[in-house]
């Protein structure tokens, strides 16, 4: 009994020292601390009410170029518009202090005001950008001049510059997309190279029905398109000057065929796919020597290649182990290394402008999709699902995916998609026809 | 004795003892066959008898008696009734009708396109009025909710306007003595707790197996002052300095190092709070309440990997004193990422504080100021 007591006193006089300090422990030793790890995912809204017009021929224009600038903010997903008839507040003078509280009432977390003034054929847009709840200006405000015509990509550049400031990465709304617009019956169909903003305003189309055109992808600086036209009867590559719509065979020896080119971030090469005595092979071409280089040779299927953002790798899509899969190598070639080991089959692999994903296209179970990787393969992620998605391509901060989808039957259609990067926001993107082969511009100059 | 008279002897023995005593050792008696009988009479006899009898078979067969007649069948049509009646045509001269004569399948023109190829691309001259851009939103059944929060909430009757507010409608009452001004009914917008993308739509559909590991972790309390070293000759102070001091040590240094920048650096340090602390339900309180308005929907996904450490001090009424917003320290991203990460925690706190938080007002000296960590990480994932 006494080794008991003894125990249980001994025991008790080691743990006092802990309890004390446990206690103390919650005592609290300086400013509370607390740590939030659980947000909200949804639409920032903001409020853009209709920009002054300064002179009387502005007045349809200011409407416009506001509705655009919604329209851009709204199509991302990560905006969402406080309609007008909210607004407690109305701007008259577009250098008077803001009444934050009226914008605060409504939830408005921005605040976009803007000024449009026509003299003769020139168009002067102002704005500025108002963190609502900081009481303050999103940066200094800005001033795009030009003329009326452009009147739209000024519309752009003010939401391009908004989005940048709220996010802290550059927009896309500045950018215009080339795609291979498709009309007539699925047995019968006509295809030309178009292209368009990236809203699917402004369609203008750049080569005649006469011929397959296939694949067109655009130069880094935009000026430029290279494509894939069977107007000799067999593949060819063709590059085409967009402003002066002038083209040129790029790849002229008879009998082989070239397909698949796509530009080198330094816009001097071009990488590409070329089919000689039954096999197809990676190949470089300098434009303006013409000079090849080949940088694959194995029995197998080489195509679909794709320069990383600072040209020192290509990932491109290759058959050698018996399906489908993606690969990436060094530019100059070599020894190429497997990154897909999903389940299905993989192909047009697109790496990211950002450099940290690789977009591609996959087939299983008969169900196409739309995927991103990181460019070791880890993290896959599908992000569409449907009969028939292919052939994606970036828009130029990296976000926003747009693909290709056609639907089932003898009158299924090409239409272009866009999903960002989370597979949210999935939308149909408007264009005039069928439309298929998107490809995305830089921003513009 | 010899051999042959002993076992004489014993077999005759042995024939003795079974005579004798072989009725003893009865075995069992085989089984007994039994038929059960009847008794029955001469007569029944008889009449069993006279029925094997074969019967008597007359030479010429008597003619049989004509069965009644069977009622009479239904009249039953070969067609059906409502089948209609089709009488074949009367041949009849066909009228020489002029049949349209189809035109020539014309080739589907090209619009806009000719052999040459177009203009260059330029502006157009005027400004043609915008056509409306169509409505391209996904239909709802594609998503869940736009929205993702941590916490989902049950989607909004197809009615009910959406807000932050959960308000009933208001319908002016014509009978009622006071008149009530009509009221919207309004509810916060569904929310899901994850990304759900079109291709796995499907996954979403079964129910998640219910998580039963702890959602949050208590933060690790900081490590208590340590009393005030007694000062010490410098000499006896560099002999008792350890070689390496502790990593405990050195976090508890950062922590008092940071508590002073946080309490205004060289002024006058503010008064240890006194009383109790607020409990882990006050606390996780607080936290839910920022959360709610902590909204990184819109930020990079550089944004989306950086930490940001947010000073604030509250009014008595929980409301956050917007000036002393401030940012104490960032991690994982780049300057520019950290405003942007910066700016999301500030808008959370002005936003949710403008009501002020809900904490107990006699433990003010505990709350009054606050730094809040936002550690976007499992954000980023979802």
């Amino acid at each position: 009994m006494r080794r008991k007591l003894t125990a249980l006193v001994a025991s008790l006089l080691l743990a006092a020292p802990l309890l004390t300090s446990g206690s103390a422990a919650l005592a609290q030793n300086g400013p509370l601390r607390i740590e939030i790890t659980d947000g909200v995912i949804e639409p920032l809204p903001y409020a853009v009410p209709d920009f002054l017009a300064e002179t009387p021929a502005a007045a349809d224009l200011a409407n416009q170029i506001t509705r655009v600038i919604a329209a851009d903010l709204n199509g991302t997903g990560l905006f969402r518009e406080v309609p007008a008839t909210a607004h407690i507040s109305t701007v008259s003078d577009f250098n008077a202090p803001v009444k934050f509280a009226d914008w605060k009432a409504v939830n408005a977390q921005a605040l976009i005001t803007g000024a449009v003034s026509v003299n003769g054929k020139q168009l002067t847009v102002r704005f500025r950008g108002y963190d609502v709840f900081a009481d303050k200006e999103l940066g200094a405000g800005l001033q795009f001049s030009g003329t009326t015509d452009g009147w739209r990509r000024m519309a752009h550049k003010v939401a391009d510059a908004i989005y940048s400031r709220i996010t802290g990465e550059s927009g896309y709304f500045d950018s215009r997309v080339v795609f291979v617009s498709e009309t007539g019956p699925k047995n019968d169909r006509r295809k030309r190279l178009a292209i368009m903003d990236y809203d699917g305003a402004e369609v203008q189309y750049l080569t005649n029905s006469a011929a397959l055109v296939l694949a067109p992808r655009f130069s880094p600086t935009g000026d430029r398109v290279l494509y894939t036209s069977y107007e000799s009867g067999f593949p060819q590559i063709h590059v085409l000057d967009v402003g002066k719509v002038q083209r040129r065979v790029l790849s002229a020896d008879n009998g082989i065929m070239s397909f698949a080119p796509r530009f080198a971030p330094d816009g001097k090469m071009v990488v590409y796919s070329q089919a000689e005595g039954g096999n197809t092979d990676l190949y470089t071409m300098d434009i303006a020597t013409g000079s090849r280089t080949r940088l694959t040779n194995a029995p197998s299927i080489e195509t679909a290649p794709s320069y990383s953002p600072d040209g020192s790798q290509i990932v491109f899509e290759s058959d050698r182990s018996g399906s489908p899969q993606l690969y990436v190598m060094a530019a100059s070639g070599g020894e190429a290394r497997r990154i897909s080991f999903g389940k299905g089959r993989y192909g047009t692999p697109v790496w990211s402008p950002r450099g940290d994903l690789i977009a591609f296209t996959k087939q299983n179970k008969g169900r196409f999709h739309i995927g991103v990787m990181r460019v070791d393969g880890s993290e896959e992620r599908l992000l569409t699902a449907s009969f028939l998605d292919e052939g994606p391509t970036w828009s130029p901060n990296g976000r926003v995916i747009m693909f290709t989808r056609e639907t089932q039957g003898a009158n299924g259609r090409a239409l272009l998609y866009s999903v960002d990067i989370l597979g949210r926001n999935l939308k149909p993107v408007r264009t005039p026809d069928g439309a298929s082969d998107p490809a995305w511009s830089p921003l513009q100059q | 004795m010899q051999t042959g008279t002993k076992i004489s002897l014993a077999a005759h023995g042995f024939l003795v003892s079974w005579a004798a005593l072989g009725g003893w050792f009865s075995s069992e008696p085989l089984p007994i066959k039994v038929q059960e009988v009847a008794v029955i009479s001469a007569a029944e006899f008889a009449k069993l008898s006279q029925q094997t009898q074969a019967p008597d078979v007359s030479e010429t067969p008597s003619s049989l008696a004509a069965p009644d007649p069977a009622p009479e069948p239904p009249e039953v049509s070969m067609r059906p009734a409502d089948r209609p009646d089709v009488t074949p045509p009367e041949s009849t001269a066909i009228p020489e009708v002029e049949a349209p004569v189809p035109a020539e399948p014309q080739p589907e023109p090209e619009p806009e396109v000719s052999d040459s190829l177009p203009d260059p691309v330029v502006p157009p001259e005027t400004a043609e009025p915008l056509p409306p851009l169509p409505d391209t939103t996904e239909p709802e059944a594609l998503r869940p909710a736009d929205r993702v929060a941590p916490v989902p909430v049950e989607a909004p009757e197809p009615e009910v306007a959406l807000d932050d507010l959960v308000q009933p409608e208001v319908s002016p009452d014509a009978g009622a003595e006071i008149a009530q001004e009509v009221q919207e009914a309004t509810a916060p917008e569904a929310a899901s707790d994850r990304i759900v993308t079109e291709a796995n739509e499907s996954d979403e559909a079964e129910p998640a197996p219910p998580v039963t590991a702890p959602v949050t972790s208590v933060r690790p309390k900081t490590r208590p002052r340590r009393p005030t070293p007694t000062p010490e000759p410098a000499t006896e102070v560099a002999e008792t300095t350890p070689e390496a001091p502790e990593d405990e040590a050195q976090s508890s240094a950062i922590e008092d190092a940071l508590a002073a920048a946080i309490a205004g650096g060289g002024e006058v340090a503010a008064p240890e709070p006194s009383g109790p602390p607020l409990t882990l339900g006050e606390k996780e309180a607080l936290r839910v309440s920022v959360s709610k308005c902590w909204n990184v929907g819109s930020l990079s996904s550089e944004a989306l990997k950086t930490t940001v450490e947010v000073a604030v001090s509250l009014e008595r009424d929980g409301r956050p004193k917007v000036g002393t917003i401030r940012m104490v320290s960032s991690t994982g991203g780049s300057s520019g990422a950290a405003r942007q990460a910066y700016e999301s925690a500030r808008r959370a706190i002005i936003r949710c504080g403008s009501d002020g938080f809900q904490l107990p007002g006699d433990k003010y000296d505990h709350w009054r100021d606050i730094v809040m960590t936002f550690n976007p990480e499992k954000m980023r994932i979802k």
